[in-house]
């Protein structure tokens, strides 16, 4: 019966968060186009591309293999499947111990699938811009991982019910600590999500795999019709999951606490502030950062994580793990 | 060597690639992201504009030279003024020759905006694009008060202008000058001389050295951004403009170094909108008064025309570089013999072209915009690629007879000389 249920409310998260991630690509648009003095698409105008596309026929090149056709809807597979273990304002659904593994695993898989899908292709555009995702997608998850990995190990010692899991963010956060070293390695490891949650949905400087000035839309140059509508999708979901991380392991405060709610009320509740605070988290990273950024070289970008978030990261894991261990009193 | 041979690939950049506006062809070889080398292929914008011309009279060249192309509109039709009256000997008022360059430097603003907006775009830093145009549209506004419209304001008239400038434009243009130095400016510099993003994308980016710049005769922003100091308005002391006080910028005065790169051709273009400010309010401080035309009367003009004989060759800084018209007159008809134009985009392509060589392929975007190119101006001779992939060049001789053929096939009431059709401008005598 709880499997069951379980089921039902991850449909129900599913569908939720297929609108609300669309929803917010039609607010970062609209709020973009009015930074740069235009009046923009409509709010709803995300979902009428998607509904367009979907009815649209879908163009297969010549030299495109099977996987052509397989990557854009492993891609959103990957992505429902990410959702069973996203904390969404209160612990995942389907959330165990050493579920963050999975979920980092799950959201490489997707950039990894996008990588696939254009290598099969057969156009030299996507190709191009699948030698770019792949380079950009093992330079950002390092500063990331230990970033997030540091964190969880910290808030093991607070003692938790399952260790490295998302739904550890809920009993205790880093906040917690309270101690200044561990504030100040708290707001570097902030600056580094930040960073790499710009990098996740690749907008501002790490626009670089899709540079559509460079590459006409580089990976996704030759897709067209229903299976860009599926990567269209699960890019949505992917930016509003990767938020999710970020908001989790920052900013994890529900207020369902405070109007005395539980049960299924507490949970929307806490959904839809969780929802507010993902808006805010990408207004920051992506709306904000896309309007005053032009797109980086690749090679300035590699530099940019190895030599500039790693260390920042490092420095940040340091200071948590001295403020831990105490070597300085 | 060999086996490196085979990870090379050939990147097709065009003829319809997001980064270009215009259509034209660079065939990239690349090995990972480095370039080894770059073709360039044109011809996709053809329009056969020289043979229409044979068909036009004098004076309705002017209205075909104008529509060459969309931004330097008034360039091509000045220069092509210009090759005319040197043919016939007219003699321009200075008043007309103040307003050519009032409306010419006015153009050059809207040009240089343009361009500054999309190397903003080709980076990806799509707010500069939105907002220099926004900014743009101040000037485009005067010109159409000038004019009577935004983009084609037939200001021209052989031996003279056609729209005088009065009270009320010269303080619109002193109203939008004051607007653009307070509000626009500043804003334009900061983003092109300091943003970091733009720094780290623009610096060293499609390198043309010095020595390039000469061998290739780049033109324009383009020759002066590395560091050669070429300008018609100053080196050939061309109409007014020496009054006026025109030097040629170059990134030395802003930066203090030259290195020929994509920045300093950004750093050339924002120094030469402040040197376009300068100039207009000068010009209209010292504009005399006077008739705007040497002949009132179109008929008259093309009457004086038709006994003219010999050529005449017209130059003029156009906003990409130096444009220069030829023309060929024939005694006792209204029609030139030849008329020939050479744009500055035309050398400046095969520049960037060798430039780009060593490059990453991010740089092409940027580096083609960087020159501002313009390949309506640039396409008029035709490379044919037959259906079995064999390419042909066909001479102009050969063009011209393909054409009267393909006339004659379309409508076999033309005949196979080429023909003058109507007498005059009518609306010219109104005006």
């Amino acid at each position: 019966m709880n499997i069951l249920y379980a089921t039902l409310g991850f449909i129900g998260i599913y569908t939720y968060v297929s609108f609300a991630s669309l929803l917010w690509e039609g607010i970062d648009r609209k709020l973009v186009a009015r930074m740069q003095r235009r009046v923009g698409p409509p709010l709803l105008q995300p979902f009428y591309d998607f509904l367009k596309l979907v009815s649209k026929e879908s163009i297969i090149p010549r030299d495109a293999n099977r996987f052509f056709e397989l990557a854009p809807v492993l891609a959103l597979a990957t992505s429902i499947a990410l959702l069973a273990y996203t904390p969404l304002g209160f612990e995942p659904l389907f959330g165990t111990k050493g579920d963050v593994i999975l979920f980092v695993y799950l959201l490489t898989l997707i950039g990894f699938l996008r990588v696939i899908g254009a290598v099969s292709s057969g156009s030299p555009y996507a190709q191009i811009g699948a030698q770019r995702e792949m380079i950009i997608l093992v330079s950002r998850e390092g500063p990331m991982m230990l970033a997030l990995f540091t964190i969880l190990w910290r808030l093991n010692g607070l003692g938790v019910t399952k260790p490295f899991s998302m739904g550890t963010f809920y009993e205790h956060n880093v906040w917690e600590l309270g101690t200044p070293m561990s504030v100040i390695g708290t707001v570097i490891l902030l600056f580094v999500f930040l960073a790499w949650l710009a990098s996740e949905i690749e907008v501002g400087y790490f626009d670089i795999p899709e540079a559509e000035t460079e590459l006409a839309e580089g990976t996704m140059a030759e897709y067209s019709g229903r299976h860009l509508a599926l990567f269209d999708l699960a890019s949505a979901i992917k930016a509003f999951v990767s938020a999710s991380l970020v908001v989790a392991v920052f900013f994890p405060w529900g207020i369902s606490g405070y109007l005395d709610l539980i049960g299924l009320p507490a949970m929307v509740v806490d959904l839809l502030f969780h929802t507010l605070k993902v808006f805010t988290v990408l207004f920051v990273s992506m709306t904000i950062f896309r309007t005053v950024t032009g797109r980086l070289r690749i090679t300035q970008a590699t530099n940019l994580f190895w030599t500039r978030l790693l260390p920042a990261s490092m420095v940040g894991a340091l200071l948590l793990v001295i403020d831990a261990l105490g070597v300085i009193a | 060597m060999n086996g490196r041979l085979e990870y090379w690939v050939k990147v097709p950049i065009g003829p319809i690639h997001p980064a270009l506006e215009e259509p034209e062809k660079f065939i990239i070889t690349l090995d990972g992201e480095r370039i080894i080398h770059v073709d360039v292929k044109l011809g996709y914008n053809l329009r056969g504009l020289e043979w229409i011309a044979m068909r036009r009279n004098y004076i309705q060249i002017l209205y075909l030279a104008e529509r060459i192309c969309g931004i330097c509109s008034f360039s091509h039709n000045h220069t092509y003024s210009r090759a005319v009256e040197e043919m016939a000997g007219i003699q321009v008022p200075e008043r007309a020759e103040y307003i050519r360059v009032i409306v010419g430097e006015l153009e050059r603003i809207h040009s240089h905006l343009l361009n500054l907006g999309v190397v903003g775009h080709t980076i990806g830093y799509d707010t500069v694009l939105h907002l220099s145009w926004l900014a743009r549209e101040r000037v485009m506004d005067i010109l159409e008060a000038i004019g009577g419209n935004r983009v084609n304001y037939s200001v021209n008239m052989i031996g003279g202008v056609r729209r005088n400038i009065e009270e009320k434009h010269k303080r619109a243009i002193l109203d939008m000058v004051k607007y653009y130095r307070n509000e626009v400016m500043p804003k334009i510099e900061e983003i092109f001389l300091y943003d970091p993003t733009v720094e780290a994308r623009l610096r060293d980016a499609g390198v043309i050295p010095k020595r390039i710049a000469i061998e290739y005769s780049a033109q324009g922003p383009t020759a002066r951004g590395s560091g050669v100091k070429k300008d018609v308005r100053y080196n050939e002391k061309l109409s007014v403009y020496p009054d006026l006080g025109v030097k040629p910028v170059t990134p030395k005065e802003f930066t203090g170094v030259v290195k020929g790169d994509v920045f300093d051709r950004m750093v050339v273009r924002v120094g030469e909108l402040w040197q376009s400010m300068d100039t207009i309010e000068r010009a209209i401080d010292q504009m005399p008064e006077g008739k705007i035309k040497a002949v009132p009367k179109d008929n008259a003009l093309l009457f004086q025309l038709k006994k003219a004989d010999g050529e005449g060759i017209g130059r003029y800084e156009a906003p990409r570089g130096e444009l220069i018209h030829y023309v060929k007159g024939q005694k006792g008809k209204d029609v030139p013999a030849k008329w020939k134009m050479r744009e500055p985009t035309f050398p400046n392509l095969f520049a960037i072209a060798r430039a780009l060589v060593g490059e990453q392929v991010a740089d092409v975007p940027v580096a083609i915009a960087s020159i501002d190119p313009c390949l309506s101006c640039t396409d008029r001779v035709a490379v044919i690629d037959a259906n079995t992939g064999r390419k042909k060049i066909l001479t102009e001789k050969d063009l011209l007879k393909l054409s009267i053929e393909k006339t004659r096939e379309l409508n076999p009431e033309v005949k196979a000389k080429p023909e003058v059709i109507g007498v005059g401008c009518p609306r010219g005598g109104a005006l």
